[in-house]
């Protein structure tokens, strides 16, 4: 999958996040993640995104995510509700995910 | 607490806007015009809290005293974003004064520039700007004099093409940026595409898409405010530190190139405070040399793209020929035959 326009999903409230895709230029897959729990929990976010982009398929574009310190399964479906916003997508694979 | 969130249109709630004139009083803010659409928040039936958005610029964010502390700025954050979000605009950016630099840094936005104790402009990526200055590096040119030219060229005249002219005789390297707000009577590309024609057989040149980073809606508001003809000194101040700061560097650029404004009052202001914050204020990058060419003049008067506008309104195309390069003239010709132009007098050059 790739994100062909911007989107947004997720607030920047306490216990949520708030997810930014746009296409890359490059052609490549970066992600950005700030987070007031980075020192604690970084290392988990970082995979449970890294898994819910690989998950999705997606090859191609710009991850932001600025966290508010949000749990696991919040942090997977605000960045599956971006991706596909960013991708244009309607249809997808539920058991993938 | 029930927090009840609503967007409105300035224009179409004057009553709306009283209020949030007096929110804003109360944190010592104006309301700072032209505000697009408001968000704003009540508690049972009470403003307390707003923010405004102007394309892609939030402004006039307030929360009333006595909710402060509580997680109302951050709903009020999350709202503005969607909002923005609706209106496809993505890349955001808001000034805010120093001290609530860490409010919004809690809205996911990160310090560009600062106009110490006045004034930050900051923008809604961790990101964006590094990424923005690797592109420019990657057309870094040799030399040890750089020279850079930021034209709106609206349209691209003789007048230009002798600043250009000159600028890159001068320097061993000349980068050119034409102005992207669309805030003009000629389209950015068609603006682009008579500057590329009219700089086209100069070899030392290197011509710049603009951006959201140079004079734009964003760091430059008041350009493109066409009744204001007195732009806050301190703003003019945003735009340039951020030239100085992450654009010069990125491409070496040692002198920026402007002419002489005997005409224009906003850009004469422009050309003076370019000077102080280019060179003479205190900052964490090298100083830049302004270099200010006298404007060129045929019979006697200056050349300028407002001149050039209005008799393009008259449709005198034989006073035009003397102003501008083939290239401006013959698409003057094919617009005016195609639609009447409304040209605006007040239009920035």
């Amino acid at each position: 999958m790739k994100i062909t326009k911007e989107a947004i999903a997720g607030t920047l409230e306490s216990s949520d996040l708030l997810v930014k895709v746009a296409p890359n230029q490059k052609g490549t897959l970066e992600v950005v993640i700030r987070s007031e729990v980075i020192k604690q929990f970084g290392k988990q976010i970082r995979r449970v995104i890294d898994d819910t982009l690989r998950k999705l398929e997606v090859s191609e574009g710009s991850v932001v995510v600025e966290d508010k310190g949000a749990l696991d399964y919040a942090i997977r479906a605000r960045v599956q509700a971006a991706v596909l916003r960013g991708a244009g997508s309607e249809e997808l694979d539920w058991r993938q995910l | 607490m029930e927090f009840e969130f609503t967007a409105v249109r300035p224009q179409e709630s004057p009553n709306d806007v009283d209020e949030v004139r007096k929110l804003l009083a109360a944190s010592q803010l104006e309301f700072d015009s032209p505000v697009q659409v408001l968000v704003l928040c009540r508690v049972r039936g009470r403003m307390v809290a707003c923010a405004g958005l102007d394309h892609n610029v939030i402004k006039c964010v307030a929360v009333a005293q006595d909710f402060r502390g509580e997680s109302l700025s951050l709903r009020l954050g999350s709202e503005i974003v969607a909002l923005a979000a609706q209106r496809r605009e993505f890349h955001l950016f808001l000034y805010s004064p120093p001290h609530n630099r860490e409010l919004f840094r809690g809205w996911g936005f990160y310090p560009l520039v600062e106009v110490p104790d006045l004034v930050i402009l900051m923008e809604n990526s961790p990101i964006a700007i590094q990424r923005y200055c690797d592109s420019l590096r990657l057309r870094r040119k040799p030399g040890d004099r750089i020279g850079c030219c930021v034209l709106n060229a609206n349209p691209f005249t003789l007048g230009h093409r002798y600043l250009v002219e000159r600028a890159a005789s001068e320097c061993d390297w000349l980068h050119v940026f034409v102005v992207k707000e669309d805030a003009s009577t000629f389209s950015y590309d068609d603006r682009f595409a008579l500057v590329a024609a009219g700089v086209k057989n100069i070899s030392n040149l290197t011509l710049h898409q603009g951006s959201d980073y140079i004079i734009s809606r964003a760091t430059f508001p008041g350009y493109f405010l066409k009744d204001k003809l007195v732009i806050d000194h301190s703003w003019a101040g945003i735009d340039l530190l951020l030239f100085r700061e992450h654009i010069a560097p990125s491409l070496g650029i040692t002198d920026r190139y402007v002419g002489t404004e005997p005409l224009d009052t906003v850009t004469s202001n422009y050309n003076v405070d370019m000077r102080y914050w280019l060179h003479d204020a205190t900052s964490c990058a090298p100083a830049v040399t302004v270099v200010e060419l006298p404007r060129a003049s045929i019979d006697g008067i200056p050349i300028s793209a407002s001149t050039v506008r209005r008799l393009l309104a008259e449709g005198d195309f034989i006073a035009i020929q003397k102003l501008v390069p083939t290239s401006t003239l013959k698409f003057l010709q094919i617009k005016d035959a195609a639609t009447p132009l409304a040209a605006g007098g007040a239009n920035r050059t």
